[in-house]
């Protein structure tokens, strides 16, 4: 008994090196090998509404998607962009890409040259790139008003009257569907408030993990789509959207959510255990110490 | 203080005010102030907002150099930084590009070999079937960062083609074109350095819960089981522990819980292990291999946690965040918080 105390003990005073380098592990084995640990991806309800509400989307429709996103959460939200970007495109969507943060235009601008040469779709008639303008949820209520008065040329310094594809599309009204990739502040939420809610158009969201419990209120009121929450979400998109490929007899590369299932897992894991380490450590300590000693 | 104080307050009270009202006078010329004329000023000023904190931020970072307060090396870094960033986007364009128009007779082959060795493309064909498909001029798929290596390549073509131009994309555009120095450096050095500053938190995360994630109150110990149940339910792991594992949690989770009001630990050890074994006997008898009920589920436990308590929790943080925003517009509107003026 008293060497199981012991060994706990050691557990719970572990140095943080130690701890950062297990952490570490846990996280590059699984991205290294990810055939090591196959984890089953099974849809929450939550995505599989955001994948029924784009299915629906007929052919020639407009979707508005918007890159509120930069480098520091490009992980957990890029690869739903790329899913839903092959969505739209596998079903012959347009697509029109806005940006809120500044490094949107760089999400925006990657993601597009990711996926669009894959199913041959042309700039300026199959997808069209907007990019960033200052002014957080007055962008927002500008587009939801009109885009021309904000917008005169494209991100690639193109007049928006010379973009075919953007011949009939003044206002927010004119989408038939508007999906926010989002990790804070401008993001879904303004998208909610001052266009989709007012406005009345569809929409969802993709966002960090952080970000749900912000944003779930409005997913249970109905004014957002469903939610793909965080890289978990992003996976589970994936997968649905793959199987649709499948079923359309479309070539699937794998994204890359889907492969880093195992490490977030493994690493989910390790802290929890860490965190039972730590308290049945404090548990045998406290008494034994009369007070915290850890 | 007519100027400082005054007028500016008028500003707001009067916009305030056109603003609100805009959302329910049904007048045209109103609607299109709130709609559209406002939102113009908001971006021209927020345009300003820009400029104003990036001096702002310059002119700190200088002052902290200058007086050498503690860290003003990083200052440097930082200053250097933002010169690059100011000179790669507004005086070095770097995105040069090649077009080629009237291809020598039987040089077809060998000009799109010599492409396709500078794109790095094994397959010369496709470049060759896209030469003799453009009608007017054909555009090298390759941005140069610098003239010098744009007229490098050109030389390498000169024998074969007629004409050879070299051009720059747009001002603006440039900051967004693949391979344009602005967008190497976003993408060799802020997407790695936010990357980097971003995974670090999972290292931090790990030793500040295994440090400081402890069952001292109830409080505390509600937040722990809620953190360890999210933690595995959000992950595909966790639709793979089995119920004997949840119900194990689960009784840990109990005695976590009443551990702060029993002193004694025999009795707490005596409460969690008989817990442990009479679920398990439970379980096996009532067929929970093949069934295991919904509460032993920790995806199932999670999803209720972010239905019901999360929700309620954000509904809560919400409403209040709204009528604080109510109170404080209506303050700023008649006048009564002058915070904005500088007024504590």
């Amino acid at each position: 008994m008293e060497a199981i105390k012991r060994l706990f003990i050691l557990l719970g005073s572990l140095d943080r090196r130690i701890i950062f380098l297990i952490v570490g592990l846990s996280v590059l084995i699984p991205l290294l090998k990810p055939e090591w640990v196959r984890l089953p991806i099974r849809p929450r309800p939550e995505s599989q509404i955001v994948f029924d509400e784009i299915n629906k989307l007929n052919e020639g429709d407009k979707v508005l998607l918007s890159f509120e996103y930069g480098p520091s959460t490009k992980p957990e939200i890029h690869p739903m962009s790329i899913a839903i970007l092959k969505h739209l495109y596998s079903k012959n969507i347009q697509v029109y890409g806005f940006a809120l943060w500044p490094d949107g235009n760089f999400m925006s601008t990657e993601a597009f040259s990711e996926v669009s040469d894959d199913y041959e779709k042309k700039y300026g008639v199959d997808y069209v790139n907007m990019g960033f303008k200052p002014g957080a949820e007055a962008v927002v209520k500008g587009i939801a008003a009109d885009i021309r008065a904000l917008y005169t040329v494209d991100l690639k310094g193109t007049f928006i009257n010379d973009i075919p594809m953007m011949k009939d599309v003044f206002n927010i009204e004119d989408f038939d569907f508007v999906f926010s990739l989002s990790a804070g502040f401008p993001g879904s939420t303004e998208w909610v408030q001052y266009a989709c809610d007012p406005k009345n158009i569809p929409f969802s969201t993709g966002c960090t993990s952080i970000q749900v419990t912000d944003i779930l209120p409005y997913v249970e009121n109905g004014q957002i789509k469903g939610i793909l929450a965080g890289m978990p979400g992003a996976a589970e998109y994936e997968s649905l959207v793959d199987a649709e490929l499948r079923k359309m007899d479309i070539a699937v590369k794998p994204g890359k959510a889907s492969s880093m299932m195992a490490a977030q897992s493994i690493a989910h894991v390790v802290i929890v255990l860490f965190i039972i380490f730590g308290n049945i450590t404090y548990f045998i300590t406290r008494k034994k110490n009369g007070k915290d000693k850890i | 203080m007519l100027l400082k104080r005054h007028v500016p307050m008028l500003i707001v009270i009067g916009v305030g005010l056109l603003t609100l009202f805009g959302h329910f006078i049904n007048n045209e010329s109103i609607q299109a102030f709130v709609d559209k004329d406002a939102l113009q000023w908001f971006d021209i000023i927020a345009s300003f907002a820009i400029f104003l904190g990036a001096l702002n931020m310059l002119k700190l970072q200088l002052m902290k150099i200058i007086k050498k307060q503690k860290n003003w090396q990083y200052s440097i870094l930082a200053v250097i930084g933002f010169a690059f960033a100011i000179f790669s986007g507004f005086f070095y364009r770097g995105a040069n590009f090649i077009t080629l128009s009237d291809i020598k007779d039987g040089k077809l082959t060998i000009v799109s070999e010599i492409i396709a060795e500078e794109l790095n493309e094994s397959n010369s064909f496709a470049i060759q079937t896209a030469l003799e498909m453009s009608q007017n001029k054909f555009e090298i798929d390759k941005i140069f960062m610098t003239v010098e290596s744009a007229k490098r390549f050109m030389k390498k073509l000169s024998p074969f083609v007629e004409t050879i131009d070299l051009q720059s994309k747009p001002w603006g555009a440039h900051v967004q074109t693949k391979g344009s120095l602005f967008y190497w450096m976003f993408i060799n050095i802020i997407t790695p350095l936010g990357a980097t500053m971003f995974a670090l938190l999972a290292f931090f995360v790990a030793s500040a819960s295994y440090r400081a994630f402890r069952i001292r109150n109830f409080e505390a110990t509600l937040l722990l089981v809620a953190g360890i149940i999210l933690m595995l339910g959000r992950v595909p792991i966790g639709g793979l522990i089995p119920w004997w594992a949840v119900s194990i949690l689960i009784m840990f989770g109990i005695g976590a819980i009443a551990a702060p009001f029993i002193i004694e630990r025999t009795i707490l050890f005596g409460i969690v292990g008989g817990g442990i074994i009479i679920i398990i006997i439970t379980g096996t008898f009532m067929g929970w291999n093949q069934n295991p009920p919904d509460l032993l589920s920790v995806p199932i436990i999670q999803d209720w946690i972010f239905a019901y308590p999360t929700m309620a929790g954000s509904r809560a943080l919400m409403i209040g965040i709204a009528l604080g925003i109510v109170a404080t517009s209506f303050r700023i509107i008649i006048g009564l918080d002058k915070s904005f003026l500088g007024d504590k």
